[in-house]
This record gives C-alpha cells, sequence and structure tokens, in this order.
C-alpha cells in the first residue's frame, strides 16, 4: 500500500483543470513512493471522465456510480467516498482545494480518523531518514495571511492534503496501460441529514480562473479608478486568456466593486499567473488571498508600501499616470 | 415556542487586519511572531452575528465558547457586549497549539457537556491558520448535519435553513435540528460594539465560566500538537522586488509593458 | 366729536364671539403646554437655568431680527415686516380690549395714533406676507420649501390682513368719519363701496375676519407658526457649547436620552427656513444629506415617541421621515449653527444622534466599525502600526520627548494624519524645519503619541473618546507636558475645548508662528511672488475663531498677495474631511473638495493655502481629480512659509529680481 489516490473533480463531462493539477503532483509523489497513482471519480455516467482520466496515466481509475451522485451532495459523497477509500486503503489521498475538496475533506479526515493539511502549495515526501520516520507527507502551506510558509507534518493514514488551485502545472497525457475499476457504493436516501432545496444563480465572476487579475484597492481615489483599470484589461486580453478585475476590501466597502471581485481572507484566494496590485497597500487579510501569485507587480505612489515587500515588480508611480500609458504601449506591442 | 439554544465557537487570533510590519517569522523556533492585539477571528465574529441576529427574531440563549491556553477575556468578552448570554472558556497547557483534529475533538466534548443545544455555529475559517477544519469535523464528531458557508440562517419548526455559497450562487438547503453551520462572511460583520458597552462588560459581572481539562472529559492523551517541521518568512520564497524606474513616466511604462510581454 | 371707535357695531350675538374666543385661547393655550410637556417628557426635565446673557441675546434677537438680517438682507426686511406688523397688531387688539372692557382711553389724539399705527401695522404685516409669498412662490428662492403648510399658512395670514383692511373699509365707507385720513388704506378701501352696501356687508366680514383671526392664533402651536413661541426659548437656552463626556464608570446608560432639551427645543421651533440647507456644503454638493430635513425627522420622532396623537404640526404629520442613515454625512463644519437664527446647532445633535447609534451598534456602517477598531487596536485611522508613527521624523534630528532624560520646553503634538498620510507629512516636516530655523527648543513624543480623540468624538464613540482624553492626558502628566502645539485644528480644538480638563497650553501651529514672527524669530529673506488664497479650516475658522493669524502671516511674506474666495471667514466651506467623513466614502454629485477647489480656481490664484491636514490631502485630490494641475498648487500654511524662509529648492533654475524675490509663476514652467 503505498499508492496516491486522489479525487478527481467532473465538470460538464470531461475533467476539472485542478484535478489536472493533482495528477501531476500525484504522479510525482506516486513515484517518490515507489508506488501507483490512483484516481477515484464520482458521479453518475463517469465513463468518458474516466477514460479522460486513464490518458494521463493513472494505473487505475476508480468509477464510483451511484443514481444518487448525480448532483454533488456531500452527504452521498461523503459516504460513497469512504467506502471507496476504506476499500482501496492509499498511502495518500488528495483533493482540490474547491468548493468540493474543502467540504469533503476535513469530514473524511474525521471518519477515517487521520490529519488533513488544507490549502497546500506544495507536497514532498519526507524522506525516510530513521526508523519511526515512515516518509510522511510534508505538507507547505501558507500560513497568517501569507506572512509565513509553513511546512507541517501529521500522523494517519491515509496522509490527507487538499491542494491550491493553479499552483502546480496541469499533468500531460501520458502511456495509458491503467484500468477503470467500478465500484458501487451502498447508499440510500436515508443518509441524507442535509437537504438541498435549489441552487440559485448568480452572476459570480470567478476570480480562481483568471491568469491575469488586476486589482485595485483604497488607492484609486474612488470608483472611477476602475474603469482605468478596465481599460488595461481589455488590452491585455489580446495577449492573455483570461484577465479579469479584482479588488481589497476596502474598495469593497467603499462601495466601488460588488464582493465578488475581492481578493483576500474574506473574498477570493487566488494564484493566478500575474496579479497587479494596483493602489493597494496589503494588508495581511489582503495578502492571503493573493501572495502564492506567480508574478507579483504592485504599482503605488508610495515606496513603503507592504505590497512592494510581497512584489516582483514595482513601480513607484501614480497609477492613474502610469496604467493609461501601459495601456498604449502594450496596445503598440501586441 | 421552545427555547432556541446556540453555541459559537469564537477563537482568539492575531488581528489579521494588523499592517505587515508588526508581522516578523521566527524561523528558528517556528513562531510567527505578530505585534499586534489579539481579536476575534473575524468569521466566528460572522458567526456571532448570525447568532445575535437568529437571536432578535426568536427565542434564544446564545453561548460562547473559546478555546486556547490562555484566553483573554478582555477580548472575549466583547461577545457578551454584543449579545451572548454566556462565555465559557476553555484554558489548559494541553489545548496548546493543537492540530484541528484535536481542537475540534476538546469543543466536541465541551459541547457535549453543555448537552442540551440546537445549533452550534462556527467560522468557516480561522484567519491565522486558514485551515477552515475545525467546523465540518466538530459536526463530523457530534454526529450532526453539516452545512458549510453559510450566508443566510433561518430557524423555523426544528429546522434550519441556510442559504449556502455555491461555485454558481447560492444553493438553498434545510436540515433538522441540532444541527452545525460554519458561517462565511457575507453573514455580514459584526456589529458595533462600543466601548462603553465593552467597559461595562469588562467592569460588571458576567456570565463567564472557565473549564480546564479536568472540569470536563476530555480524552487528553489523544490530542496532537500540529507538527511544523520548518517555517519559512516570505522573503524566503525568492521574491525581491525589482523596482521599474525611469526617468519618465513614458519611460516606465514601456519597461513594465516588456514585463507583461515576458510574462506571457 | 372727538376720534373713537364703536365697538361691536352692528354685531349681534356677540356671546358667540366670546365663546369663539375663549375657544382660540384654549386651543392656542393647550397646544402650549403640550409643548412644553412634550419637552420635558423626552428631556426629563425643564431645567432653564437663568442666564442673563441669554435673556439679552433673546431680546436683541427677537426684536431687531438681526441674525435673519445678517447674510440675507431681503429675508431679514420681510421678517421684520412680518414681525413687527403682526405685534402690533397683536398689542393693539389687546389695547382695544383693554380700552374697551377696562378704561376707555382710546379718544381723540390717542385714538389717531392708535389707529395710524394699526394701520401702519397692517400695511407691515400685509407687505411682509406678499413678500414672504413673493419670495416663496414667484422668486423661488432654493432654500424655500413649498409644503401644502407654507401656502396655507402665508395665505391665511393673507386673507386675516386683507379682510381686516375691507372691514376697516366698510366701517369708513358707513362712517365717513372726518380724521378717516388717519386710516388712510381703510378709507381708501372704503372709497370702493357704497355706504349702504357697507353697511349690509359689515357683519359678515366682521364675523369672517373675527374667524380668521383667531383660528390664527389657535393654529399656532399647531403649524410651523409655532417659532413665534419656540424661537425665543431656543434662542435663550442655547449656550455655548459644551461637551458631552459620558462617565464610562456608569456604562450606556447615560444615553437614554438621545437628546438634551437645547435640542428638543431647537427641532420644536424650527420653521424650516433652510439657511442651514444653503450653508451646508454636504448638501452643496448633491450628497442626500440637508440638516433641515434631519432636524424636522427627529422633531417628528419626538413627536410620535412622547405624544399620542403623533405631530403635532398636522399639515406635516403625513410626511415620511426621510431620515435613514444620512446623518453619517455630516462633517461637523458648524456652517449651519453660523446662520441658524435659533442657534440651532444640528451638527451637535447629529452627533449625539450618532452616539445612540454607537450604542446600538447595528447601524453603525462598516468602514466606520472598522476605522474604529482600528484606532483603538492601533491609536490611529490609517492602517498603520504604532511603530511607524514617528517615521516621518527620521534625519530630522528632533528630541523624542519620551526617552529618558530628554527635555525640551514645547511638545509637538503631531496627529495621527500628518504622522501617516504621505501628503500630509510633508507638514510635519516643514513645520519642525521652521520651529529649528527659529531656534525653539521642541520636541515630539514619537512612537508613543497617541490619538487626541477628534475622530472618535465627532463620530460619537463618545466611551472611546473619553478613554483616549484619559490616555492623553496620562501621557503629558508623565513626561510633564505642559505647553502643546498641534499640526491639526482637529488635535487643537479637542484639546481646548472638548477635554474635561486641560492642564496645558495648547495652541495651533499658526498661532506659534505668529508669535515667532512677532518676537523677530523667523523673518523672511526670500520673497515668493504669487497670488495665493486661503482656505479656512472649520476647527481652526469657525469653532476657534482663529480667522486672522493664518493671513497675517501670508500677508508678511514678501512677494505673496492674499485674494479671497467666495467664501472665507465664517463663511468658510469645508473640505468635506471632517467628522470623520475621512473614513467614509459617501457620495453626492460633486465631492466638496472639488467644489472648493473650483472656488479657489476662480480666484486666479497659484496656490491654494491650508492650515490643516485633512483639508490638505482632499484639496490635493480635488485638485488631481479635476485637473487643475498645472494651475493651482495646494500647500499648508508652513509649507509656503517655509519656502519663503529658505527658498524652496525647486526655485534654484529661476533667479530673484532685484527685491530678492523669486516669482512663482516662472516656476511653474
Amino acid at each position: 500500500m503505498n499508492e496516491v489516490l486522489i479525487l478527481g473533480e467532473v465538470r460538464a463531462g470531461s475533467l476539472d483543470k485542478h484535478t489536472l493539477e493533482l495528477l501531476n503532483i500525484g504522479k510525482n509523489l506516486a513515484s517518490d513512493l515507489d508506488g501507483g497513482l490512483f484516481v477515484v471519480l464520482i458521479g453518475d455516467g463517469l465513463l468518458a471522465a474516466a477514460k479522460e482520466a486513464l490518458s494521463y496515466g493513472p494505473d487505475k481509475v476508480f468509477k464510483v456510480e451511484h443514481a444518487l451522485l448525480n448532483n454533488f451532495n456531500a452527504d452521498f459523497w461523503l459516504e460513497s467516498l469512504e467506502q471507496a477509500v476504506k476499500q482501496i486503503n492509499p498511502k495518500i489521498l488528495l483533493m482540490s482545494h474547491s468548493f468540493i475538496g474543502m467540504e469533503l475533506g476535513p469530514r473524511l479526515a474525521c471518519r477515517l480518523d487521520t490529519r488533513l493539511t488544507t490549502d497546500c502549495i506544495d507536497l514532498s515526501i519526507n524522506p525516510a531518514r530513521g526508523p519511526g520516520e515512515d516518509g510522511l507527507l510534508l505538507r507547505t502551506k501558507p500560513v497568517s495571511g501569507g506572512n509565513a510558509i509553513s511546512v507541517f507534518k501529521c500522523q494517519g493514514v491515509p496522509q490527507m492534503a487538499t491542494l491550491r488551485a493553479n499552483v502546480y502545472k496541469p499533468a500531460k497525457t501520458a502511456d495509458s496501460q491503467g484500468e477503470i475499476v467500478d465500484m458501487a457504493p451502498e447508499i440510500d436516501e436515508s443518509i441524507v441529514r442535509v437537504e438541498s432545496l435549489e441552487i440559485v444563480k448568480e452572476d459570480v465572476i470567478a476570480l480562481d480562473k483568471a491568469d491575469v487579475v488586476i486589482a485595485g484597492g483604497a488607492g484609486l481615489g474612488d470608483e472611477d479608478g476602475f474603469e482605468i483599470l478596465e481599460d488595461l484589461t481589455r488590452v491585455l486580453n489580446k495577449s492573455f486568456n483570461n484577465v479579469m478585475i479584482g479588488c481589497s476590501r476596502v474598495a469593497v466597502d467603499k462601495g466601488w466593486i460588488s464582493p465578488d471581485h475581492q481578493v483576500g481572507l474574506t473574498g477570493t484566494i487566488i494564484s493566478p499567473d500575474i496579479y497587479v496590485a494596483v493602489g493597494i497597500s496589503g494588508a495581511i487579510q489582503h495578502l492571503v488571498g493573493m501572495v502564492q501569485s506567480k508574478k507579483i507587480i504592485a504599482i503605488n505612489p508610495d515606496s513603503g508600501c507592504n505590497m512592494f515587500k510581497v512584489a516582483d515588480y514595482g513601480v513607484v508611480e501614480d497609477y492613474e499616470t502610469i496604467i493609461p500609458l501601459l495601456a498604449k504601449k502594450l496596445e503598440e506591442l501586441s | 415556542m421552545k427555547k432556541i439554544r446556540i453555541i459559537v465557537c469564537a477563537k482568539q487570533i492575531p488581528d489579521p487586519e494588523a499592517p505587515l510590519s508588526d508581522v516578523s517569522v521566527d524561523a528558528e523556533n517556528k513562531e510567527i511572531v505578530v505585534d499586534a492585539p489579539q481579536v476575534i477571528n473575524p468569521f466566528d465574529e460572522n458567526a456571532l452575528e448570525a447568532a445575535i441576529q437568529l437571536k432578535e427574531d426568536t427565542d434564544a440563549k446564545i453561548t460562547v465558547l473559546s478555546m486556547g491556553k490562555k484566553v483573554s477575556d478582555t477580548v472575549l468578552r466583547k461577545t457578551l457586549a454584543a449579545g451572548a448570554d454566556e462565555l465559557i472558556l476553555l484554558e489548559d497547557n494541553a489545548f496548546e497549539k493543537l492540530d484541528s483534529h484535536s481542537v475540534a475533538c476538546v469543543l466536541a466534548d465541551a459541547i457535549r457537556k453543555i448537552d442540551k443545544y440546537d445549533l452550534v455555529l462556527t467560522g468557516r475559517q480561522a484567519g491565522d491558520w486558514d485551515s477552515g477544519q475545525v467546523g465540518l469535523i466538530l459536526g463530523e464528531m457530534l454526529s450532526l448535519p453539516c452545512i458549510s458557508l453559510a450566508r443566510d440562517i433561518r430557524i423555523a419548526d426544528g429546522s434550519v435553513a441556510v442559504k449556502k455559497t455555491h461555485p454558481e450562487g447560492y444553493e438553498r438547503v434545510r436540515a433538522r435540528m441540532p444541527a452545525l453551520v460554519t458561517v462565511s462572511n457575507e453573514v455580514g460583520e459584526l456589529r458595533y460594539i462600543s466601548r462603553t458597552r465593552m467597559l461595562k462588560m469588562l467592569r460588571g459581572a458576567a456570565s463567564i465560566s472557565s473549564w480546564n481539562s479536568e472540569d470536563f472529559d476530555v480524552a487528553c492523551e489523544s490530542l496532537m500538537k500540529a507538527e511544523v517541521v520548518e517555517l519559512l518568512s516570505p522573503s524566503d520564497m525568492g521574491r525581491d522586488c525589482r523596482f521599474i524606474e525611469g526617468a519618465t513616466a513614458d519611460e516606465q511604462a514601456e519597461k513594465l509593458a516588456a514585463v507583461f510581454m515576458e510574462l506571457r | 366729536m372727538s376720534p373713537s371707535r364703536i365697538m361691536y357695531w352692528k354685531i349681534e350675538d356677540i356671546w358667540i364671539f366670546y365663546v369663539l374666543a375663549a375657544l382660540a385661547t384654549v386651543i392656542f393655550l393647550t397646544g402650549l403646554a403640550v409643548h412644553i410637556r412634550v419637552w420635558k417628557k423626552s428631556a426629563g426635565c425643564l431645567d432653564i437655568p437663568f442666564s442673563k446673557k441669554g435673556l439679552k441675546r433673546t431680546i436683541l434677537d427677537t426684536f431687531s431680527g438681526r441674525r435673519i438680517l445678517q447674510g440675507e438682507i431681503s429675508a431679514g426686511i420681510m421678517h421684520l415686516l412680518l414681525f413687527w406688523g403682526f405685534l402690533s397688531l397683536f398689542i393693539g387688539t389687546s389695547i382695544l380690549s383693554v380700552h374697551h372692557y377696562v378704561i376707555s382711553f382710546l379718544k381723540g389724539t390717542a385714538y389717531l395714533v392708535f389707529s395710524l399705527s394699526m394701520e401702519v401695522g397692517g400695511i407691515m404685516l400685509l407687505a411682509g406676507t406678499i413678500w414672504a409669498l413673493i419670495r416663496r412662490y414667484i422668486q423661488c428662492v432654493p432654500r424655500l420649501e413649498k409644503r401644502l403648510e407654507d401656502v396655507l399658512v402665508s395665505v391665511w395670514l393673507l386673507l386675516a390682513v386683507f379682510s381686516g383692511f375691507i372691514l376697516e373699509g366698510l366701517r369708513l365707507a358707513c362712517h365717513q368719519p372726518s380724521w378717516g385720513a388717519w386710516s388712510f388704506a381703510g378709507q381708501w378701501m372704503g372709497g370702493l363701496f357704497s355706504p349702504s352696501m357697507a353697511e349690509a356687508f359689515y357683519p359678515s366680514f366682521w364675523w369672517g375676519h373675527a374667524f380668521l383671526t383667531l383660528s390664527l392664533i389657535a393654529v399656532i402651536p399647531f403649524t410651523k407658526l409655532f417659532h413665534i413661541m419656540g424661537a425665543p426659548v431656543s434662542i435663550y437656552t442655547r449656550e455655548s457649547v459644551s461637551p458631552v463626556i459620558p462617565d464610562i464608570k456608569d456604562g450606556p446608560g447615560e444615553f437614554n436620552m438621545e437628546f438634551n432639551l437645547g435640542d428638543l427645543i431647537f427641532f420644536d421651533s424650527c420653521m424650516r427656513c433652510g439657511r442651514c440647507v444653503a450653508s451646508c456644503p454636504s448638501a452643496g454638493a448633491g450628497e442626500p444629506f440637508s440638516p433641515r430635513d434631519f432636524i424636522q425627522a427627529m422633531r417628528r420622532g419626538l413627536w410620535q415617541k412622547h405624544f399620542p396623537s403623533g405631530d403635532i404640526r398636522f399639515l406635516t404629520r403625513h410626511e415620511e421621515s426621510k431620515m435613514d442613515e444620512s446623518f453619517w454625512y455630516c462633517t461637523t463644519c458648524r456652517a449651519c449653527l453660523e446662520v441658524c437664527p435659533i442657534y440651532g446647532a444640528a451638527f451637535e445633535a447629529i452627533i449625539r444622534k450618532r452616539a445612540s447609534a454607537m450604542e446600538d451598534g447595528v447601524r453603525v456602517p462598516k468602514l466606520l466599525n472598522q476605522t474604529l477598531e482600528k484606532i483603538f487596536n492601533y491609536d490611529n485611522p490609517w492602517e498603520s502600526s504604532r511603530r511607524q508613527r514617528g517615521a516621518w521624523a527620521k534625519g530630522l534630528d528632533l528630541v523624542d520627548l519620551t526617552k529618558k532624560g530628554a527635555k525640551a520646553e514645547l511638545c509637538y503634538f503631531v496627529g495621527c494624519t500628518t504622522s501617516f498620510d504621505d501628503t500630509a507629512q510633508g507638514m510635519a516636516r516643514s513645520v519642525s524645519k521652521i520651529l529649528q530655523i527659529a531656534g525653539v527648543s521642541f520636541g515630539i513624543l514619537g512612537k508613543k503619541e497617541p490619538c487626541c480623540g477628534d475622530i472618535a468624538r465627532h463620530l460619537g464613540e463618545l466611551g472611546l473618546f473619553t478613554e483616549q482624553m484619559d490616555n492623553c492626558l496620562e501621557l503629558f502628566n508623565k513626561y510633564g507636558i505642559t505647553q502643546i502645539m498641534t499640526s491639526s485644528p482637529h488635535c487643537f480644538h479637542t484639546f481646548r475645548n472638548e477635554y474635561l480638563k486641560a492642564p496645558f497650553k495648547v495652541r495651533h501651529y499658526t498661532m506659534v508662528l505668529r508669535e515667532l514672527i512677532d518676537q523677530g524669530k523667523l523673518f523672511f529673506k526670500k520673497g515668493i511672488k504669487a497670488d495665493v488664497t486661503y482656505h479656512d479650516p472649520c476647527y481652526l475658522g469657525r469653532y476657534n475663531r482663529i480667522f486672522d493669524e493664518p493671513r497675517q502671516i501670508i500677508r508678511m511674506i514678501p512677494g505673496v498677495r492674499l485674494v479671497e474666495m467666495g467664501h472665507h471667514g465664517a463663511d468658510s466651506l469645508c473640505c468635506g474631511g471632517g467628522g470623520g467623513r475621512m473614513w467614509q466614502d459617501l457620495d453626492g454629485d460633486a465631492k466638496m473638495g472639488e467644489v472648493r477647489i473650483r472656488e479657489a480656481e476662480a480666484t486666479g490664484a497659484q496656490i491654494l493655502i491650508t492650515a490643516c491636514p485633512l483639508c490638505r490631502i482632499m484639496l490635493e485630490d480635488a485638485r488631481k481629480a479635476t485637473g487643475l494641475n498645472e494651475t493651482l498648487q495646494v500647500m499648508d500654511l508652513n509649507e509656503l512659509v517655509l519656502q519663503a524662509l529658505e527658498g524652496a529648492d525647486a526655485q534654484k533654475n529661476s533667479n530673484p529680481d532685484k527685491n530678492g524675490i523669486y516669482s512663482y509663476k516662472e516656476k511653474q514652467k
């Protein structure tokens, strides 16, 4: 039992992008452990997704299917996953730090009497140096608003962690010699404790899907500042896939922009390729939401502001001056 | 109508609004040194606000439960000033630096001792370690229906109806009480507690009890500390700000544009 | 036959008149009593201490109408006509009763004088009423509302006076007395009727006139006319501004009474003249706030709470109370108090309203909640660490008074905004340099400097304010500080007027500079050739009446010419930063700072001078927002003074003229 099991998520019939990231890190861990890589999928009518998963080269894809699992319901899913994990008995169990993973992770860890570390940005195997050091999972995670990076080690089987989105690159397809294993969970209506009445759809800005986020804070001065950022967004959209507007909490509290744009502790936690912080001083509760971005560019007239301490690039200038000029230059280049 | 008993779990943490310059990392002792005042975890404040709103509509009793090695009642009395009826502090050296599972374990034992309750509310996560686990584990341990990320909570006919945050909007769910709900910030910030109100609470007699590990049945030997192998400061992450300079803003813009093109 | 009048001529069933008069008097007195009862019920007491000053002010204001004349002569004259017209007719009628029932004396010359004064009084009242109607409905003066009550009361008055003249005319037309010319208006009116016609009409007009006047008296307590009774009381009770500091040992019990008696009498006496709205910078910038609406909402609230049948002003009873949360808009600039004829301090009532909202907790806006938490946790509202408080002083070699053995005569209290804000920090540096040039022995409190409490005080967080006051007093005591100079007029005002005790002398830096110049310790070597205009900060000017010192300093700088904006001195327009507004984000059509900066621009000045960090920031932001970067510069007074003392670096490129004066315009190029 040196296997790594990952919980795959299926979105509109195909594998979620973040599941591919899990496959990538899972593969690395499996090879370090000299064990297999397994994927477990939960739902109904999963054949296509299972085949897709297989194309990334895991050893097994467990297909946990039941009519009751069609939509995500934490009670059904948790029960089914628990049964599957107990049967598969992996050494490591990984999930995305997603809506599903955030709910199932802690509850499953409790049921399996093991310890979970959430929202990790890196995972590795502790080399077995001495007796008792049996190669546990090292879980790296930003804490205290990104002011520190902590590496945790926990006891328990399986070793469980949820992985932050967009930190790892997605896995590439590989030779598939694995197999699809069908599993039938023993569940029925009676185990549901929380009844879902309806899902009310709202226009939500899915910041976590953005490649580039241009975020504005108190330094914008007023809501018109976001129009200037919008102009930059339009230009950047020609060179990047998914450019979105983010903001700090102050901007939301001031009513300049809707809360779904908010990055930080009380907003969305993201790690896009490029994060541009405009007029954001960098309180801890904001940093926690963006400090893991691949590249951080800070624009602020105050050279002493905290944001520069976590940025890769800094421009000490008034945004109203620099952003329109930048948009113009980018326009010329693209 | 029957009196509803609500338990709110609140954690005391260093202010997550603190300026960055007040925070440093002690890598040697693997500790984060925060020179900022202690506050109640903002998400737990949201949970408290939700409880107080429920109390405004129905007959309810709110008990606040807080755990730690040394819990400052000057901080936590704010919950009483805000409208909670009772504060129970779980203080013991054994409760220091526990992992999420063990924290939930202690809380679960305390809640079992309280015995009568209809609703347990916790914040969706804490602003220091950002785990987001304790609430859900607690629900499992107490075998309660668990609802996470609540943005609106109503009580009717022995059931709790919740609007929970969903990737596409929100989901309306319902569960029989007793139940556990983790509360998200959409519920609203805790109302303002004026200093006069706070000082009155600090000076006056208040319903506060302190329990240590002997006061209630807690399986101490099973508690585990969170094991930190290494603690790094963000500067160790290899970020070193390169300031883009130029004689004119135009020149700066040109260089910055080049950076974007490079990152493409 | 000597001139006189036949009483109740041709009037039968006179007892009906007596019943009506008695009824009107009873209604009037009952209304009056109800007002006083409601005041007592809501304030808990009716203690109005005797004040000679108050009495003098009341008499002067009431009879001269000086507060109303002030600022708007047209309105003042109109009110004088109404006031003296109404008063003379009222007194005249009373005299007539005395003459009829007690002692008959209105004969001959006495009657003629009486008759003439009544005539003049009537004409004044008539003219005043017509003028009032013209102002409101033809001229459409913006501050005047057009409610049902306004038209009804005016027309009522008009009919009462006019019917009086007709009545007089009818009487004169019948009797054709030889002394008719003394009642010239009535005489003229009488010319329109034949004697027989007049005789036929007279009784019905008499009854009509009697009904109109008696009912007018009766409705006084039930309409805005109540100000006739209330305004003098309000003027009398308005004593000097006294801070409301809760005794925090007793907790929030103090706040059961939201408003004090003075507030309540003010609310109840307000007759919606709208001068406060015209002077309010928030309303002027198109924000959804008006002091008048606040006062009226509070007045209605008062009646709804303490009077079983609700608002006593029956004509406005069904209006909705618009006052929701808009009282957070008030910048506490004090402009409304300057113009209110009855000294109504709406901003103080607003602070008390905020105080009760603070105790309540639920109605505190999110941003204020966070700002107050920050002030409590970090002793400043600027999201900054206490440790960074003295960071601006780096390299200036200043004495830190909290260090062991440090000594200095003067403590420079920098203040939160001046300590932390990038723009305002320049003020701290320049004033320090000026003091160094003048050789003043001074020091700062460094990172131990606390917040003075201004923001908490004016946001109504009085408990927090009291704590901060105690902190400051303790700190000053600990380090033996007796002389304080502040950068901010807000700290200055708070120390000087809001602290319960102040065992220290506090001055704003403009006062210190003035003294240093007088003592010859500062003299301007270099001149600056520029037109400047000066923006009076509310807490320096209106609150502390310091209008001249800054202007004197400006005029002493060689080459500088001071031009005034339309609003200046006590009439200055607020920048929009006071009363906690700096830490809120409330919107109107324009920003108050932008309104102000445009006014500064209109003077043609190159530099706008202020003497307050909040004004400095707000106006600088407004300058950027309005795109006036090229033509106008915003500076603090001490920054200008420092330039004149040492010649700013920026001017190195240009050469002084033969008098050693730098030209500011050249610098701009």
